[in-house]
């Protein structure tokens, strides 16, 4: 067998992982019970690894506001010297199969969503998106009311969901991607309709929690049109668990930022991170008193959602997101146009309306996007420097992180590296 | 050696099939040539060492 030919078959497998995978969210529990290396001093952070003297301000916020949640220190000050100490330890948190949208962290009494795909055995994790008030841990925010709406969390709206979704059975995600399918989402940074299917599905049976907030747990969940993101980044991780165990394939297995690099991981060698600085997500702006200058470079690991085809790759199924971000349906098309050229597949259960009833398209190879030169284009919100969400728009996938990924499978595969360079 | 070929291609219209940059093909146009524009780029943009990674890698049409 050729090398070409052992790593055609690594992505064929891969392929089957990614289009016949059936993530399901089945729980909610404390991040310590359920997500693998959890420890009660570690906190997952966004994007990948990152030297701890380099962490942006909003996720030094964030990693210090967690541990004082977690009991560890009294002030941001002592929860920085745990950090420096290394008496807490900060881990990119998709090597944990877990998933932290925008400047989000998770310590171990969180709360997290629990998806398993049916199919393949994985599990995925994702903290609970916190609702629309946007002073909150997941954009870099900690004080006294961030606190108190951290605990409200852990021990009521946690739980709750958690006994409501497993008195339903489960929630299957990809009967959601379905029923929504032609609704307008593209499922990375617009879930309207996803949402209101999935708390139809989830309302029901919140209804007999015994819990005294329970009509406030109801009209959180209801009130949220982006909670469908964080289940769906849950099942999305469940996959990449089954797909980074599979050796030599070229296929993109994670990706996200850091606020500083950018990073992006192949299935073919797990969890090692390939990185470049990070792109500014541009678009629109939600004061028109920023500028791009106030931005951080890429943050979150919310694009985890796009290694599934959602977001940029399908860009074509949310016209609304394009016009919110100034752009149009014809960029929406060649953005979709562009993930197909450099995808092994296409998914089939949520076909798109206007895009002749295709659906969208999965697996990114590495070959082909360094190969043909065609560099896909992800959606994101934008963080600012000092905490808070900037905008919202897309940033091209950054070339140089494929070409990376490219010498370390090629070394990976031969014993060493490739002679020109 | 029958030549009538040869002269009739030269005798004919002038159509310029353009690899690669449009750039060329748009000057020709311009001139009120006929243009075919075959879309070509090198693989990996040229980068020597890329191409020879995927050399051995394949998984390009």
């Amino acid at each position: 067998m050729t090398i070409e030919q052992q790593v055609n078959a690594a992505n064929e497998q891969v392929m089957e992982v990614l289009t016949r995978a059936r993530p399901v969210w089945t729980d909610v529990r404390p991040a310590l019970e359920v997500i693998p290396g959890m420890t009660k001093t570690t906190v997952l952070v966004p994007g990948p690894p990152l030297p701890v003297e380099k962490l942006t301000t909003p996720i030094r916020t964030a990693v210090c506001g967690a541990l004082i949640h977690e009991g560890l220190a009294r002030t941001k000050e002592e929860a920085w010297e745990l950090v420096l100490s290394g008496k807490a330890s900060v881990e990119p948190a998709q090597n944990h199969n877990c998933g932290n949208a925008a400047s989000m962290v998770v310590s171990a009494s969180m709360p997290v969503i629990v998806a398993e795909d049916k199919v393949y055995g994985g599990h995925g994790y994702a903290p609970i998106h916190p609702g629309p008030n946007p002073k909150c841990l997941r954009w870099g925010f900690y004080d006294e009311d961030v606190e108190r709406d951290l605990v409200w969390f852990r021990d009521h709206f946690g739980p709750g969901l958690g006994e409501a979704v497993r008195h339903a059975g489960g929630i299957d995600l990809i009967t959601v991607l379905s029923k929504t399918a032609g609704m307008g989402d593209e499922n990375h940074n617009r879930q309207p309709a996803a949402s209101m299917c999935l708390a139809l599905q989830v309302i029901p049976h919140m209804l007999g929690l015994s819990d005294p907030d329970r009509d406030k747990m109801i009209e959180m969940m209801a009130i949220n049109d982006r909670f469908f993101l964080h289940p769906m980044m849950a099942g999305v991780e469940s996959i990449t668990e089954s797909m980074k165990k599979i050796p030599n394939s070229t296929v993109l297995a994670g990706m996200a930022g850091n606020g500083v690099d950018f990073g992006i991981q192949l299935a073919g060698t797990g969890n090692r991170w390939y990185t470049t600085t990070a792109p500014v997500i541009k678009g629109t702006f939600l004061n028109p008193s920023y500028t791009e200058a106030d931005l951080l470079g890429y943050l979150g690991d919310s694009c985890v959602t796009e290694v599934y085809g959602l977001g940029g790759m399908s860009a074509i199924a949310g016209p609304a997101y394009m016009r919110m971000t100034g752009s149009n349906i014809s960029e929406a098309r060649s953005r979709t146009e562009k993930a197909r050229a450099v995808s092994l597949g296409e998914h089939t259960f949520a076909p798109v309306p206007w895009d002749d009833f295709r659906g969208f398209p999965v697996g990114l190879d590495a070959r082909k996007i360094v190969g043909y030169n065609i560099l896909p284009i992800s959606h994101g919100g934008s963080a600012l420097k000092k905490g808070g969400q900037g905008g919202a728009g897309a940033a091209e996938l950054p070339l140089e992180c494929f070409k990376e990924a490219l010498r370390g499978i090629y070394r990976e595969i031969t014993g060493h590296d490739a002679v020109e360079r | 050696m029958n030549c009538d070929n040869i002269l009739k291609l030269f005798q004919s219209e002038l159509v310029v099939v353009n690899v690669g940059p449009k750039l060329f093909a748009e000057a020709l146009e311009k001139q009120g040539y006929k243009t075919l524009q075959v879309e070509w780029k090198p693989v990996a943009g040229g980068d020597r060492e890329m191409q020879e990674i995927l050399e051995v890698l394949g998984g390009l049409d």
